[in-house]
């Protein structure tokens, strides 16, 4: 009987010290007292810990300068020096490029442009992975230079580059843009 | 007797390879319910709390070891009272997540949390996360799940901490480079002007990066994220891209153009000797370590169009390692697995696909894991359970996650620039 009644007022004692907590949470209604007091409260609180994170990532670096120190070396396109254009995924010199190709080898050779460099741009429609795109870009440029040697140019006064597809004429998804985009150009260097 | 045995040592064998979640549901019979719950108040707090709230959720989701209660509400409470254990209980909810957050006026940020176990009674732990710069917040959000996560024992989910590096153009022949968290919620420019892409971790440390910056010739750079130094490791002509670096950081794996003709070429780092790999008189590039590192598996046209191969450094042979599709551009690979790029369709960019496949080395697996638009540039994680990739679709790049074990799928819009190149 006293082992009872010392349960009992254990529980009550217990009972009574849940009544007095509160608990809002704000998208439900509040849960009667008597409901929560049989879930417990008592707690192991097992660990407090802080974590910081790391903040001393650097500013910004900014190579503008640099780029337009790069670009100010270069002259402003010839009009009559025409790009070649390429099928897709092709690098090899469509027969109906070969016009041009002839006619921008003769303008290299004038004797006013003879002591320019050739710098010959690859360039890529914007579909295919970037790292193939600027391989298949620098192959373009290749097969061009290729052919201007065997006309007589000096291989020396070429430099090849790829820009892969970061230097589209047009950014409409279609493909008159994509055909215009797959594309070799010339810049002469002083 | 010998059959019993049998059948015990059977039943352990096949359970060994079993799913990776198996783990997390023998703890709560099913993936756990989990709650969470801002208790954030006063002037003091965070201003992006609901946004800390909204990424704690995608987090958890994305980790795949937990089911989110009440995902598309913003439930908020009384930081220092008792969750309602009952009320939990009959919903099924396993854990709940209190956080509470205070920002200071010069910018600093904590973040305390308490976790409960609903089954338990218990208040598992109470925890702090703090930053000197609030705008890193995404970082906590990570953390806070990674350790709610390592409560359950559940596979590790360390690479929602780590930071994503990428390439965006912005221009014509510009682009930029930045880090992120993989949600892409903080960004932080560390290279702008110019025409610098292809960056690429130096190591797990992620302190510096390779890039390639378009000066007179390409040149490979490293640049130290925290002290700002630049080193020029090597230049090329006509193109130049750091393809994967060895874990120890001490070899590279290179695209490389001496005379105009992209090929593969391995780089020592600490004695800056070049090896040229590839002797290919068409396009080799984007090359991987595979295997113990005497290995490497590559994208060539030397079929007619691009492919998956492999080859041993040193040795001439070279294997075919995929015979699907008609332009395999790109792949990544870890341990004897190999995720590559495949374009679907046979006429031009008919419906313009590209989509991702997973392969094995040593048998014909081979797993389809996207489905629509173009999906490129794949990239595993360090312990391979992951794969991030660039998405073009509708004239919008995405940063996307997939969790291989699980079947899921994750994208994280890009809303400037258009995605060049990504690594984490």
């Amino acid at each position: 009987m006293k082992k009872y009644i010392s349960i009992s007022a254990f529980l009550a004692l217990v009972l009574t010290g849940c009544s007095q907590k509160t608990v809002e949470i704000e998208t439900t209604t509040t849960t009667p007292i008597d409901e929560q007091s049989s879930g417990g409260t008592e707690y192991t609180q097992r660990e407090t810990t802080t974590t910081d994170i790391t903040d001393n990532i650097i500013t910004e670096v900014d190579l503008s300068q640099e780029s337009r120190d790069l670009n100010s070396q270069e002259i402003s396109d010839k009009d009559n020096i025409k790009s070649v254009f390429f099928d897709f995924d092709q690098f090899s010199i469509r027969a109906d490029m070969q016009e041009i190709v002839v006619n921008n080898t003769n303008i290299f050779k004038e004797e006013n442009n003879a002591n320019y460099t050739i710098k010959i741009e690859g360039n890529c429609d914007e579909w295919g992975t970037d790292e193939y795109n600027y391989a298949l870009g620098l192959k373009r440029a290749k097969s061009v230079k290729d052919s201007l040697v065997i006309t007589g140019i000096d291989a020396s006064r070429v430099d090849l580059v790829s820009y892969g597809e970061s230097n589209p004429t047009c950014q409409n998804h279609s493909r008159d843009c994509w055909a215009q985009n797959r594309r070799v150009d010339f810049k002469l260097i002083p | 007797m010998i059959k019993k045995i049998s059948l015990i040592v059977l039943f352990a064998i096949f359970s060994y390879g079993v799913d990776a979640t198996i783990e997390v549901v023998k703890k709560f019979k099913n993936l756990p319910i989990i709650t969470i719950e801002d208790g954030s108040i006063g002037e003091n707090s965070f201003h992006k709390s609901e946004k800390l709230y909204k990424i704690l959720i995608g987090d958890f989701k994305v980790s795949s070891h937990f089911r989110v209660h009440n995902s598309n509400k913003y439930m908020r409470s009384d930081f220092e009272s008792d969750p309602k254990f009952i009320e939990y209980k009959n919903s099924n909810v396993d854990l709940v997540l209190k956080y509470q957050t205070k920002l200071e006026p010069n910018n600093s940020l904590e973040v305390v949390t308490k976790l409960y176990d609903i089954n338990t009674n218990e208040l598992v732990y109470q925890k702090s996360y703090n930053t000197t710069k609030s705008e890193k917040f995404p970082f906590i959000s990570h953390k806070i799940a990674i350790d709610v996560n390592k409560y359950l024992n559940a596979p590790s989910i360390d690479w929602m901490q780590k930071f994503i590096i990428f390439a965006r153009y912005v221009n014509k022949k510009e682009s930029e480079i930045l880090i992120s968290d993989y949600t892409l919620t903080y960004q932080k420019v560390i290279i702008k002007g110019g025409l610098n892409i292809f960056p690429k971790w130096a190591s797990d440390k992620q302190e510096e990066f390779y890039y390639t910056s378009y000066l007179e010739k390409p040149t490979l750079f490293k640049l130290n994220i925290y002290n700002g130094k630049r080193e020029k490791i090597t230049q090329s002509d006509g193109m130049l891209v750091c393809s994967d670096v060895t874990d120890n950081g001490d070899k590279m794996l290179l695209t490389m153009a001496p005379e105009g003709q992209p090929d593969i070429y391995l780089f020592d780092v600490n004695t800056k000797r070049k090896t040229r790999i590839t002797k290919y008189k068409g396009i080799d590039v984007n090359a991987n370590f595979l295997e113990d590192g005497n290995k490497i598996a590559f994208v060539s046209d030397r079929l007619g169009y691009p492919n998956i191969f492999a080859k041993e450094i040193g040795s001439s042979a070279v294997e075919q390692l995929v015979y699907h599709g008609k332009n395999n551009n790109s792949c990544s690979s870890y341990k004897n697995y190999i995720v590559y790029t495949s374009r679907e369709r046979e006429s031009e960019f008919n419906g313009k696909m590209f989509n991702l496949y997973l392969i094995s080395t040593q048998s014909d697996f081979i797993r389809r894991l996207t489905t629509i638009g173009v999906n490129q540039f794949p990239k595993f994680s360090k312990d391979g359970e992951s794969i991030l990739f660039i998405k073009h679709y509708q004239n919008e790049s995405a940063l996307g996650i997939i969790r291989i074990n699980y079947n899921k799928s994750y994208l994280f819009p890009l809303r400037v620039g258009k995605l060049q190149s990504i690594d984490w």
